[in-house]
């Protein structure tokens, strides 16, 4: 029985329309170039791989009927897979091909899009009568996912990406000015970057000269300074640049402390060459402490006669330093990287510490007004594992390096605070 | 499979274990590992890499001059370059230097020859001023995948003594029964994070699982049909490669009709059954030998039970199907699953009987070593006494009709790929494992341990 429909009836208009009207004829000339763009980008992406399977299933079938179904089994989505599918259609309708019911059909076309290890696969299945059918397939590389941009919008700490390479970052510092430059510390190399517009384009490389091995969890950690322009401290390492000319940098086998702290408070700490941590002797001392905990890292909070230090130790708690007595947090629960950041928030100083939930790391700020962690942002979540996290020199912001778990690249952030947020 | 099947198997495979989030990983401690195989030596060349846990442990103590990464392709390792020759029948290796054996030796050109030729006497190779030369009869196209082998790890033989070029040095073995390495301060890719592993070996499943719960192990092998068990009683249990079981007819097919009764023997076997019932999921029904993932085809061969056509097939020849069946004596699950395919076979019109000796077709489970998917491929060939597969190029057509033209021999009957496991102590961080069961041990730390 066939029901009677309701009168359609139409929303009142909305006051802001008009605003919106003109909003929207303003920006879409540039939303629909974009998209064109993007749309075109796409389409030249596939088109060889179209040609291809299409040249091939015309040897197969010759021009003539044909019907066609295409099946995704990959990781495309379901509008790259409709691009694909209307360019396959088109290159087939250009070398002949008619498409009609599968009942009218001379050959009956399913299309698979399937992937292997590195490729995309895409596999026709002919069938014409009643034999077995005919297969035809064109593979294309498959690209790493790409790199997603993380910008936080709702929280206290500000994720701003600076750099992603393949190979695992150690510490990133940035020479704010106009143009700005960049350093990044890797296993091999201090890279030398310029900003050229938006991007980062790279000026030098100064390779990093080692004769031992690198310990597992490499670690290392640039530092800005005055009279030159920067030092790298990495296991049993010491590099200095120099600036005679062009720039350039020394290394050396070198046991000398590593600054863990910032401009604000200076403290210096002997790495163990061979390991992922700090020995636990420090330089100068904390007053009547010559030796803290073994420890990964380390931050700050000063108090109105002395610094109280905080060190993720290797025993996996927290201890806090105050020049007299070494105290286990035992209640907090974060994990190995801690940085201190003076902002213009709260109390100013703010302790960063990284720490993980269900799927993945995240950097979270505290502040101590005593000796009791307070919650002072939201967590900033990153796509993987905080693999390092440093002051910056200034002790303005600090760098914290994530192993990106979707694209296996390490990418380094810097971390501000958005106090009005 | 389903592509969140899929995924959730890669999440599996790549974070087997527990990942060790924000907290940095720890030097120090013992990693305590038990196995069921019990090998008389630990010499690459001359033991028989059976398990893969086996060739997991070969891989502690002896690099390869090539590894191949997550997706298979071969990445520098004791060699930093290569090249072939027109014709791929001689290679040239250019070898990373200021390299040492445990012994302190320097692992040179001379060396690394001497190792290859004691692995494969088949190859003629030769040092030269920076590197090595291999030549191979017939042409490898695959060679470098073949060298990342746990077979081809490079090991100084010195009146009898092993000395490994690996991560670890050999402390302790006592053949077949415990072997101890101590991690080697100065290996070229850093010192691992633990300061030693412990194998026990020749341990039942059973003693594995006990000593897991009594925290005297970290890592043990768990049978694939006990794996989800062990997961609804709270272990933590993590992949270990993939291996495939299949039929292999001993000889191939003398007629038609011959041929016939295979295939219906293929399409009457009811692979979901058995991996739902016998292997409890821990298996996919296959009607491919190597896996749709490393492929991307396998779903054009079909794996689904199709009595009707299989009775259809096998009413239409007069030939007479008395096969016997043999399968692994040693492997409970091996004559179980045995067992059903004879019913199966029943059901179809076929006459299959169980046999310990000189069996027409065997049921066997064979371990995919390796993430090159034309590397595997021969390597199950040669397991199944097929000849070698042909391959026109490295496309994936290429490889597509050469895994067909082996299938259409009807030699092998693929079956199921069948999930390995291991149960990993709560204290054990960072396990990491490759599709193809490659275990990562180096990246390895324990919990709750002080450097």
């Amino acid at each position: 029985m066939r029901g009677t429909w309701p009168k359609p009836i139409y929303n009142p208009r909305i006051p802001l329309m008009p605003a919106l009207r003109s909003r929207l004829l303003r920006t879409a000339p540039a939303l629909l170039c974009t998209f064109l763009f993007l749309s075109t980008m796409q389409a030249q992406k596939w088109s060889g791989a179209q040609t291809q399977l299409a040249a091939r299933i015309v040897a197969l079938t010759g021009p003539g009927t044909m019907s066609l179904e295409l099946v995704n089994k990959c990781s495309l989505s379901r509008s790259e897979a409709d691009e694909i599918r209307r360019g396959i259609l088109t290159e087939l309708a250009a070398a002949g091909a008619q498409f009609v019911n599968a009942e009218r059909a001379a050959a009956t076309l399913k299309i698979y899009l399937s992937e292997d290890l590195t490729n995309y696969l895409w596999i026709a299945e002919v069938r014409q009568g009643a034999g077995e059918p005919a297969i035809a397939m064109v593979s294309l590389p498959r690209p790493d996912a790409p790199i997603a941009e993380h910008e936080t919008l709702v929280t206290t700490i500000h994720k701003g990406l600076l750099w992603s390479q393949d190979t695992r970052i150690l510490d990133v510092a940035v020479i704010d000015g106009n143009p700005s430059n960049m350093l990044v510390l890797d296993e091999s190399n201090v890279g030398v970057y310029r900003l050229q517009g938006v991007r980062w384009q790279q000026e030098q490389r100064l390779p990093i000269a080692h004769s031992r091995p690198w310990p597992r969890d490499l670690r290392g950690r640039l530092q800005l300074r005055k009279d030159h322009l920067f030092d790298a401290y990495l296991p049993g390492v010491y590099c200095k640049s120099t600036m005679a000319g062009s720039l350039t940098m020394s290394c050396f086998d070198s046991d000398d402390p590593w600054p863990v702290g910032t401009d604000q408070a200076v403290l210096s700490a002997f790495f163990a060459p061979a390991r992922n941590f700090f020995t636990g002797v420090v330089a100068p001392p904390l007053g009547a402490q010559n030796t803290v905990p073994a420890f990964y890292s380390a931050a700050f909070v000063p108090r109105e006669k002395y610094t109280l230090w905080l060190f993720a130790a290797v025993d996996g708690h927290v201890h806090f330093a105050d020049g007299m007595r070494d105290q286990v947090a035992a209640k907090l629960a974060w994990g190995s990287d801690l940085a201190t950041v003076h902002s213009n928030c709260g109390s100013g100083w703010q302790v960063l510490a990284s720490t993980s939930n269900a799927s993945n790391d995240t950097v979270e700020a505290f502040e101590f007004p005593d000796r009791e962690a307070i919650a002072a942002s939201q967590p900033a979540d990153f796509n993987g594992t905080i693999t390092a996290l440093w002051a910056e020199t200034s002790g303005a912001s600090a760098i914290a390096i994530a192993h990106n778990s979707e694209t296996g690249k390490y990418d380094a952030y810097r971390l501000t605070f958005d106090c009005g947020r | 499979m389903t592509r969140t099947a899929l995924l959730s198997i890669v999440a599996a495979s790549l974070l087997a274990g527990t990942a060790f989030g924000a907290a940095r990983p720890r030097y120090g401690g013992t990693l305590r590992l038990t196995t069921s195989a019990a090998p008389a030596s630990v010499d690459p060349a001359s033991s028989t890499l059976g398990t893969l846990t086996i060739a997991n442990i070969y891989r502690l103590l002896f690099d390869t001059l090539v590894v191949l990464d997550a997706r298979g392709k071969p990445q520098p390792a004791l060699a930093t370059a290569w090249q072939a020759e027109p014709g791929e029948q001689r290679w040239h290796f250019q070898l990373r230097p200021g390299l040492t054996f445990q012994d302190g030796t320097a692992i040179t050109a001379d060396a690394i020859a001497a190792s290859l030729r004691a692995a494969n006497a088949n190859w003629k190779v030769f040092p030269t001023a920076n590197g090595i030369d291999i030549e191979c009869q017939p042409a490898e196209p695959t060679l470098p995948s073949q060298l990342a082998l746990p077979a081809y790890g490079i090991a100084k033989r010195t009146a009898g003594k092993l000395s490994a070029s690996g991560a670890f040095a050999i402390s302790r073995w006592d053949p077949g029964k415990k072997l101890t390495l101590t991690a080697r301060e100065d290996y070229w890719r850093g010192r691992t994070f633990v300061d030693s592993i412990e194998i026990d070996m020749a341990k039942s499943f059973r003693d594995q699982i006990i000593a897991l719960d009594l925290n005297q192990a970290d890592v043990v092998e768990i049978p694939a049909e006990q794996a989800r068990h062990a997961t609804a009683e709270g272990r933590h249990v993590g992949n270990s490669g993939v291996d495939l079981l299949a039929l292999v007819f001993t000889r191939d097919s003398r007629s038609p009709d011959e041929s016939k009764l295979r295939d219906a023997l293929a399409m009457g076997i009811d692979r979901a059954a058995i991996n739902n019932g016998l292997l409890q999921g821990q298996g996919e029904p296959a009607g491919t030998l190597l896996p749709n993932w490393m492929t991307g085809y396998a779903f054009l061969f079909p794996a689904e039970l199709n009595l009707g056509s299989a009775r259809r097939m096998r009413a239409e020849t007069l030939a007479v199907s008395s096969w016997s069946l043999g399968y692994d004596a040693a492997d409970p699950l091996s004559r179980i699953i045995a067992e059903r395919i004879v019913l199966n076979a029943r059901d179809a019109g076929l006459t299959l009987q169980l046999s310990s000796a000189t069996p027409d077709l065997r049921l066997q489970r064979i371990p995919l070593q390796s993430l090159e998917p034309r590397f595997v491929l021969t390597m199950l060939a040669a397991k199944a006494g097929m000849p070698v597969p042909k391959f026109a190029d490295d496309s994936s057509a290429s490889l597509y009709a050469a895994e067909a033209a082996l299938l259409q021999s009807r030699r092998i009957i693929p079956l199921l790929h069948v999930r390995n496991s291991l149960g990993l102590g709560a204290n054990v961080k960072n396990w990491t494992v490759d599709r193809d069961g490659t275990w990562h041990p180096e990246d390895v730390w324990l919990g709750g341990e002080k450097p």
